[in-house]
């Protein structure tokens, strides 16, 4: 993605909800950021100021998510530069994402499914449909 | 107290030139009345307005100061400070405006503007000292009145008004049993006989003394 | 570190109430806390005690670890901007905004002019205009200019805003962040516009007739009270054992406001369910413990000081 890209979704996504703690939020944001390729690995994160003005929220609380991710391995802290990309932080990312996949997306496809009384053939031809559909378009 | 002289004289042209515009204003009557006669009372504007702004630099300048980090007491000193030390200024140019009329006589007109018998008559040290005396003790009456109004309104007013109306009774009282003649209270009338002009600004400086000591402890625990 | 402001037992009576009573709370160095409440709770007594402009009835009250009352080494590194603050503007016609500045500017030795110039621009208001002819608005505009431009160690704030639109709001909440960054400092708002400020708040401090009702850190209050709705049966199975603030339903649907975080595999129980989850913001949670002990001490126990 390009940079410009990437800072008009992350504008529009500035929107932080009230249902969890901010600097939770703060995490994840960064996180999609650097699972989607938006902050390659090596790449300079945005610093606890930049955050926080961009964000409007306190700067104690965006530095308490970019620690969460610093304690998680995924951010290196250079002393008097700022906080880095770690090598392997895309792949570890993904990999967390794609572990919680089923619980995120499978089950609650099926509970809707259930509810709506779609049984599972007829789930896998409207998966089916879908990606043709897409690959349709992206062609 | 100098952060706080300093914040006074923000609007210098009001504190420093409203008595004398006053001032100016009233002799310039009086000289356009043609003189003779004598004019004393216009003197007096000028001490008014000097306890006008004593009460003025208390009640309205007060807020702001303490906002801005003042503790009530150097703000007290500090505009006591500069109330008086405009007065010893002033005094000094009463004294030296009361020269230049004697010098002109009367400014060519015989007005005698800058001469009140009894009071501003003497040499020109004398009337330096009664002014500055005088000033200061108006000066400082006022912030009374403006620390008394924020503490306690109008009630503190009338109770602050009718404690020297007491206290004026008994001297005087006092004072006609000791057989020293009745005080009287006129303008231009009989003055006590056994006081001359220097005791008397002796009296109003010790009454100064007894003003700053008050203003200053009424001050402490003042809310804005 | 010690907090740099320190409030034990704190009381303040007048004749007929208690404003304040027997209040306990720190403030740590340099964080920027929430003072809310009700207007009447005691939110303007506690600020203008904390910087001298009252006195105590009771209990001691320390900022840089002395009574700030009387107290120029205290007094000179700290500002309040008080919503009604009284300017020497009666009979002081030429009593203009320049000199207010001038004034302060002498008092605090930190205070930078070009801020002060900056953010007289970004609220539209001129240096040359005397106070008395200022709207409520541009008054508040110069109280935000001096509190901001003093850059006191210690800066209160008491609802400076009032007559203030939510543009001139934002552009003072983007500024205070600003300072705060360039120039960090000990910061306390209080506000009744919570929501607005929520975000900039790293602890909140709920008054509420006169007494502490709620110290918390801010972002550990985010979904901690959330309302559950749906059919009656799912709401109580998903509830169960749950405080309850409160409890509303219409025939078969149900409306519960429980307390506590739910996490994520709750948040899918509850899709499971049918049910809607809606967080309480911290203005509604204020609303909901303002005149109920109950809410805010099963608050108090959960959340992370």
């Amino acid at each position: 993605m390009e940079k410009t890209g990437r800072s008009e979704t992350v504008r529009e996504m500035a929107g932080l909800d009230e249902g969890t703690p901010l600097f939770a939020q703060v995490a994840e944001r960064l996180a999609a950021d650097i699972a989607d390729g938006g902050l390659a690995e090596g790449e300079r994160v945005p610093s606890t100021n930049e955050l926080a003005a961009f964000y409007r929220i306190n700067p104690a609380t965006a530095a308490k998510g970019i620690n969460v991710l610093a304690d998680e391995g995924l951010l290196d802290k250079r002393r008097g530069i700022g906080m880095f990309v770690a090598a392997g932080a895309r792949a570890a990312l993904l990999a967390r994402r794609r572990a919680g996949f089923t619980d995120r997306y499978v089950e609650p496809l099926l509970t809707e499914a259930t509810r709506l009384g779609i049984g599972s053939d007829e789930l896998i031809a409207l998966i089916k449909e879908c990606s043709n559909e897409r690959e349709g378009v992206a062609v | 107290m100098i952060k706080v002289a300093r914040y006074q004289l923000v609007t210098p042209v009001m504190f420093l030139g409203l008595p004398w515009a006053a001032l100016a204003a009233v002799f310039a009557v009086n000289a356009a009345q043609g003189g003779g006669g004598n004019f004393r009372a216009g003197l007096a504007v000028i001490f008014l307005l000097f306890f006008v702004t004593g009460v003025q630099r208390i009640g309205r300048w007060l807020p702001f100061g303490l906002a801005l980090g003042a503790t009530r007491r150097s703000f007290y000193a500090g505009t006591a400070l500069l109330g008086m030390s405009m007065s010893l200024v002033s005094g000094l140019v009463i004294a030296g405006l009361q020269a230049i009329e004697r010098a002109t006589g009367g400014w060519g007109l015989s007005i005698t503007f800058f001469r009140v018998p009894y009071l501003l008559d003497g040499p020109w040290y004398a009337t330096w000292l009664t002014s500055f005396v005088g000033l200061s003790a108006l000066f400082v009456y006022g912030m009374w009145y403006g620390i008394l109004n924020r503490r306690w309104g109008m009630l503190g007013l009338l109770a602050f008004i009718a404690v020297q109306v007491l206290v004026a009774l008994a001297v005087s009282f006092a004072c006609s049993r000791a057989g020293a003649g009745p005080l009287r209270l006129r303008p231009a009338g009989v003055y006590p006989a056994t006081l001359t002009a220097l005791e008397l600004t002796g009296v109003i400086a010790a009454l100064t003394v007894v003003c700053l000591a008050g203003g200053h402890a009424t001050i402490r625990r003042v809310t804005v | 570190m010690t907090p740099v402001i320190s409030v034990t037992g704190l009381t303040r009576r007048y004749p007929g109430q208690v404003a304040l009573d027997d209040v306990n709370l720190t403030i740590g160095t340099g964080t920027i806390t929430g003072l809310l409440g009700r207007n009447g709770a005691g939110k303007t007594t506690l600020l203008r005690i904390l910087a001298g402009q009252e006195f105590p009835s009771a209990g001691s009250v320390r900022v840089f670890g002395s009574p700030p009352a009387e107290n120029e080494k205290v007094l000179r590194r700290l500002v309040l901007v008080r919503e009604d603050q009284e300017y020497p503007d009666f009979g002081y016609p030429d009593f203009k905004v320049s000199r207010a500045l001038r004034a302060a500017s002498f008092c605090y030795q930190n205070w930078d002019a070009g801020l002060a110039s900056s953010l007289l621009e970004d609220f539209g208001l001129r240096a040359n205009k005397a106070i008395k002819s200022l709207s409520r608005g541009q008054r508040s505009a110069l109280g935000i200019t001096i509190g901001l431009a003093a850059r006191a160690e210690v800066t209160l704030f008491d609802e400076p805003y009032t007559g203030l639109d939510a543009v001139a709001r934002q552009v003072f909440y983007d500024r205070l962040l600003a300072e705060y960054a360039d120039f960090p400092r000990t910061v306390v708002l209080s506000t009744h516009l919570i929501d607005e400020a929520a975000a900039l708040f790293e602890n909140v401090v709920l008054i509420d007739r006169g007494r502490v009702v709620l110290d918390a850190a801010a972002d550990g209050l985010r979904g901690m009270v959330t309302t559950v709705s749906g059919p009656v049966l799912a709401v109580d199975s998903f509830t169960k054992g749950r405080p309850v603030w409160e409890r509303r339903g219409l025939g078969s649907q149900v409306s519960v406001v429980i307390v506590g975080q739910i996490s994520g595999e709750d948040r899918e129980r509850a899709r499971s369910l049918g049910l809607d989850l809606t967080p309480l913001s911290l203005q509604q949670l204020v609303v909901h413990t303002s005149g109920r002990q109950v809410g805010a001490g099963s608050l108090a126990g959960r959340t992370s000081a």
